[in-house]
């Protein structure tokens, strides 16, 4: 299978995604204003730490407001690209549906991650690069291009062990039916990527940092952009991603075996 | 047989269909109660916060545990899903099955997801009992006339849960994705009601404003009150506050459920 192939697969699903979606004009409220509004409402706790303390593990105002702004671009991410796909996806595992999909001439893993996308998050996307764009300016910092380079490096590092955990929970959900609200589960651990990872502390910061890595997804790229992040921390995290990938893979692989369709 | 013993024996097999399906989706209700553990990492977040620059407005680190894992046990104890099933099952016409039953459609639902608390517990319990052991207990209300009026504060905050999904559920007669809704009241749920942080935290005014919102009467109220945060005077003023909204809610889900009802076979459902 070529990358072309793959690649005109997934334009296809986006179109038809797009198509479905201004069909049906539910999901600009359902995806896209509560979305946004997630993304504001969230950062309440954050000004009432703000309200109370000068910083919040080292991060003034401004700067939290940048980790929020990351926050909602992966947050859109995930409820745009990765959870629906995923909903669908173990809805194909549970009816025995997925026979159609494991037929086709591409990678089953490819036509699961693709088998339905909500576009109207990209509302929330595009909110939470403006409130990074305000944050920086609030900031008056200007990143060099080497910053950017390196901060967009670890964030597509960050975006990628998110797919990681997303291939993982499909790959559970062959062994137990009903699984689907382990994506509402990621999408409510996925709040705390507002938070700095070092305001955690022993294992629970070692757990966003490594197993559900927040850090790589929020707090690393935000360090970028400020100019705070070194390269040995910035190797860690993409390494980090990687490793989950990997593991992810393999998980998926082992479970694809155990899938007995509807009729067997 | 009589009326009555013929009704508590529904409720009594609908009670069994309730538990059965908890324990036959015992994974599913894991994930969900993992979902429900977010007070349990804001605390770790606002006691790590404590820790580091001392108190914060009132809550040290072992306030800040204590409240967190009482959010975390209330929310379990009020925990109901109506709103989706009832949504989906008006939405997709399931619902005339159930009108057709001699049991209420609503009490049907209020049995079986009642049915699920003791397995929610059961799952739930040893993980607040482990957080509370590593953080070294919880202090609860010293005075016991406030906790005498714990167990009706619970009822309550069930009872109000319950029956705001079920009026936003039933707007699914008119506008087939009432859910949504349910998921903006959530939005605010979650910040309002003292879930992530408690609302006496909140800059002056608006820690003055939320309290008389029905989100602090689902959570914060009876989290409060455990704690003894909240002398009589005040708890009874809040509980009586909260019977206030759940007479108000009552009044708006009989509304549009009868006036619902009436909608969905005007379709020929």
């Amino acid at each position: 299978m070529g990358v072309r192939t793959t690649a005109r697969i997934v334009g296809a699903q986006l179109r038809l995604s797009c198509l479905e979606a201004l069909a049906y004009r539910v999901g600009f409220w359902s995806d896209g204003v509560v979305g946004v509004l997630w993304g504001a409402i969230g950062v309440i706790p954050l000004l009432v730490a703000i309200e109370h303390r000068p910083d919040v593990a080292g991060w003034s105002a401004w700067e939290l407001m940048l980790l929020s702004g990351l926050f909602m671009v992966v947050s859109g991410i995930f409820s745009g690209f990765l959870q629906p796909a995923l909903r669908a996806s173990m809805e194909h595992i549970r009816r025995g549906s997925l026979d159609y999909l494991l037929l086709r001439p591409v990678s089953p893993l490819v036509l699961c991650l693709v088998a339905d996308f909500a576009p109207w998050s990209g509302l929330e996307i595009i909110a939470g690069i403006s409130l990074c764009v305000v944050s920086l300016a609030k900031l008056g910092v200007s990143p060099s291009f080497a910053e950017l380079g390196l901060a967009a490096a670890v964030f597509a590092a960050g975006i990628i062990a998110l797919y990681a955990l997303g291939i993982m929970a499909l790959a559970l959900s062959f062994r137990a039916l009903r699984l689907q609200n382990l994506t509402d589960f990621m999408e409510t651990l996925l709040d705390f990527a507002r938070w700095p990872t070092s305001a955690f502390s022993g294992p629970l910061k070692a757990f966003f940092t490594f197993v559900i890595p927040f850090a790589v997804m929020t707090t690393r790229p935000a360090e970028g952009l400020l100019g705070r992040l070194d390269v040995s921390s910035a190797a860690v995290a993409v390494t980090t991603s990687l490793v989950l990938m990997s593991l992810a893979w393999i998980l998926w692989r082992r479970s694809l075996r155990l899938y007995t369709s509807a009729s067997s | 047989m009589s009326r009555g013993l013929g009704r508590l024996a529904v409720v009594g097999a609908l009670w069994r269909l309730g538990f059965a399906e908890a324990v036959a989706y015992r994974a599913s209700l894991a994930v969900w109660i993992l979902t429900t553990t977010f007070p349990l990492v804001s605390l770790a977040l606002w006691a790590g916060i404590a820790r580091a620059g001392g108190p914060v407005g009132g809550y040290g680190e072992a306030d800040f545990v204590a409240y967190f894992v009482a959010a975390f046990m209330v929310r379990q104890l009020t925990a109901s899903w109506v709103v989706w099933d009832l949504e989906r099952q008006i939405r997709l016409g399931e619902l005339s099955v159930y009108l057709l039953r001699p049991v209420p459609p609503v009490l049907h639902h209020a049995v079986t997801n009642l049915a699920a608390l003791p397995v929610r517990l059961l799952l739930a319990l040893p993980l607040a009992a482990v957080v509370l052991v590593a953080a070294g207990g919880l202090a609860v209300a010293g005075d016991p006339v406030v906790l005498l009026l714990l167990p009706p504060a619970l009822v309550g905050a069930w009872l109000l849960n319950f029956t705001i999904q079920v009026a936003v559920a039933c707007l699914a007669f008119w506008w087939q994705r009432s859910a949504t809704l349910f998921e903006i009241w959530t939005c605010l749920f979650v910040v309002l009601s003292g879930y992530a942080v408690p609302t006496s935290l909140f800059p002056g005014a608006l820690a003055r404003v939320v309290v008389w919102l029905p989100f602090h009467a689902i959570l914060g109220f009876p989290v409060e009150l455990l704690l003894g945060r909240l002398d009589r005077g005040e708890a009874l003023q809040f509980l009586g506050l909260q019977w206030l909204w759940l007479g108000l809610f009552t009044a708006i889900a009989a509304l549009v459920w009868r006036r619902g009802v009436r909608a969905y076979g005007a379709f020929g459902a």
